[in-house]
């Protein structure tokens, strides 16, 4: 009887996983075989090469840089967004007025799209009359060519994915400071603890569960960056600050190689797996009960 | 919950040694706030301008002008893109609420080796990052003649949003007692009439939260309905937009009207952020203390 009312429970999940099944593991199937082809994606002709595709990563130079802006992407941001949303979150824990007003802006880019976000940011970051050089112009600067290089565009784009999902993590830090049994602090306080010291030995530690989500999230979702790349660069210039999610597109639709394409789509799922794993395995060993 | 957060409040405020906030909280506040609002006000700023008008970006319209508005609100595409949107994110929202929270519920409740299995399948798959499935999805989508389908789509997205919403829904059914699960069992209520009117009740606040993650992210997503979505007349808001700034960039540089449709198509999106920011940002910060 037990038995059969744990199956019951079970079926629930039949059309959820029927789903999942369906949009997602049969295409990561197809997309495995179809890494094995030579294929321009419409034609009916697939010509079996086996692993060349694979091989050809290696030696593809804009795969090799693609990656780069693809690690540049997930751990800058995740930095850039860790020490930002953890000082704004110490910052909005403060009494004062207008805190809410300043944690509902901070967090406000969240809900915007980023080819929206990119397109806008792009006005901004622009050479000819963009709003950062109007502002340098001011105090009597020349116009800078901010996306001129790749490594500067991609550095633009690291800033501006983390300055837009930046609330997520202040939001993750708040949560967790307010967690803490404000008795910790005190007792510190009553010994003598500088603030300092309260922060690097009581609150640092115990935010570890949150710091174990803010870094997991924002490394996957600095790994799969498009949105804002569309838009702002359009991968440019020539090819350089392109991220792996945005080549995979591009591989497919412009350059009509289908098969590489997926490849190159394994590489990446590959590639966050053996990062985000082990980190999400370091970061937990790091957590400590209270 | 509204006293224990009251009480640690007054704490902080007795225990709190700088209880008094300086004049430089404000500065760090406006700053931040001008930080963060910069691309709304150059969007803005854009749209209320003619397209000869050549002023630096930075600073107001030389004349003001409502016409990029009149005419992105006569533009059939944009009205077009907007009921295609609504579609998409109302079928999207309900197949992950009701699909998953049943799955997550079947999860929860069963235990046991299948369910402790299928919730570690579902994380791995939260980590396929959906560019992976590009080829694979795409070319199946062509053979099975779902291209320019938006229930096609729908079904897509929610697939791939679907394990983050059981993996978010479990850990707060799990601490919805038993009990009540069994008293419906007694009365002779079945598990679906259970999970329907006992269960999916006690989840209104997490769902709206979840909802509104679910719905804000639908309505930004953008790899997928590029490509999955070709017609003009089936192309979602976002979809659109982002071709409002292309032809921007090639022919005709018509930057004000593209930043007048940017502004009515994320018009809602504030508007409901700003309405339904308790469940948020209180949202958010309840389901992470999880």
């Amino acid at each position: 009887m037990e038995k059969r009312r744990k199956w019951k429970y079970l079926s629930l999940c039949i059309p959820a996983f029927l789903l999942i099944v369906i949009f997602m593991i049969v295409p990561l199937g197809n997309a495995v075989k179809v890494s094995f082809y030579k294929w321009n994606g419409y034609s009916q002709k697939m010509k079996w090469i086996g692993l060349e595709n694979y091989g050809s990563i290696f030696t593809d130079k804009v795969f090799g840089r693609s990656m780069m802006n693809t690690f540049i992407y997930g751990f800058g941001s995740t930095l850039f967004q860790n020490i930002a949303g953890l000082s704004a979150a110490l910052f909005v824990n403060k009494q004062f007025k207008g805190r809410n007003l300043v944690r509902l802006i901070l967090y406000m880019p969240i809900m915007i799209s980023g080819v929206i976000m990119g397109a806008i940011q792009y006005y901004i970051f622009n050479y000819d009359n963009g709003v950062l050089n109007n502002l340098l112009n001011l105090f009597g600067i020349g116009n800078i060519y901010w996306m001129e290089s790749g490594i500067g565009s991609v550095f633009i784009i690291t800033l501006i994915n983390s300055w837009q999902a930046m609330g997520f993590c202040m939001l993750i830090y708040l949560a967790g400071l307010q967690n803490i049994p404000k008795m910790y602090e005190e007792a510190a306080l009553l010994d003598g603890t500088s603030r300092r010291q309260i922060f690097f030995k009581i609150d640092l530690p115990l935010l570890m569960p949150a710091i174990t989500t803010a870094v997991i999230t924002n490394l996957i979702g600095g790994f799969k960056l498009y949105d804002i790349i569309v838009t702002l660069t359009n991968g440019g210039p020539n090819r350089k600050s392109l991220s792996l999610s945005y080549y995979i597109s591009l591989l497919y639709f412009n350059d009509e190689k289908a098969g590489y394409s997926a490849a190159v789509g394994i590489a990446l799922f590959v590639i966050i797996f053996i990062v985000a794993v082990p980190i999400n395995q370091y970061l937990r060993s790091r957590e400590v009960e209270y | 919950m509204k006293t224990e957060k009251s009480g640690k409040v007054q704490m902080a405020r007795v225990y709190a040694p700088n209880k008094k906030v300086g004049w430089g909280v404000y500065v760090i506040s406006g700053f931040l706030i001008l930080l963060y609002l910069m691309p709304i006000y150059v969007m803005l700023n854009q749209s209320f301008r003619y397209i000869t008008d050549l002023t630096p970006r930075l600073y107001l319209p030389e004349k003001w002008t409502l016409d990029n508005y009149i005419q992105a609100f006569h533009d059939p595409n944009l009205l077009n893109g907007f009921k295609n949107s609504i579609v998409y994110v109302v079928e999207v929202c309900a197949l992950e609420v009701f699909l998953g929270g049943l799955a997550a519920y079947g999860l929860a409740r069963s235990g046991g080796k299948v369910s402790s299995a299928l919730r570690t399948f579902n994380i791995c798959v939260m980590m396929i990052p959906s560019l992976s499935l590009l080829v694979g999805t795409y070319s199946l989508m062509v053979k099975f003649h779902m291209i320019n389908k938006i229930w096609a789509l729908s079904l897509q997205t929610a697939a791939i949003g679907m394990a983050g919403t059981m993996f978010f829904y479990t850990s707060f059914i799990v601490s919805i007692p038993k009990d009540l699960d069994q008293a419906a069992a007694i009365d002779g209520a079945g598990i679906l009439r259970t999970f329907f009117q006992i269960i999916l009740p006690q989840l209104k606040p997490v769902t709206v939260t979840r909802l509104i993650m679910i719905a804000v992210g639908t309505w930004n997503n953008y790899a997928m309905p590029t490509y999955l979505l070709t017609n003009t007349n089936k192309a979602t808001v976002i979809l659109t937009v982002r071709k409002a700034f292309y032809t921007a960039y090639g022919s005709v540089q018509n930057v004000p009207l593209a930043c007048a449709e940017c502004a009515v198509a994320l018009a809602p999106v504030i508007l409901l952020y700003l309405l339904l920011q308790q469940y948020i940002i209180e949202g958010q910060l309840d389901s992470v203390s999880k």
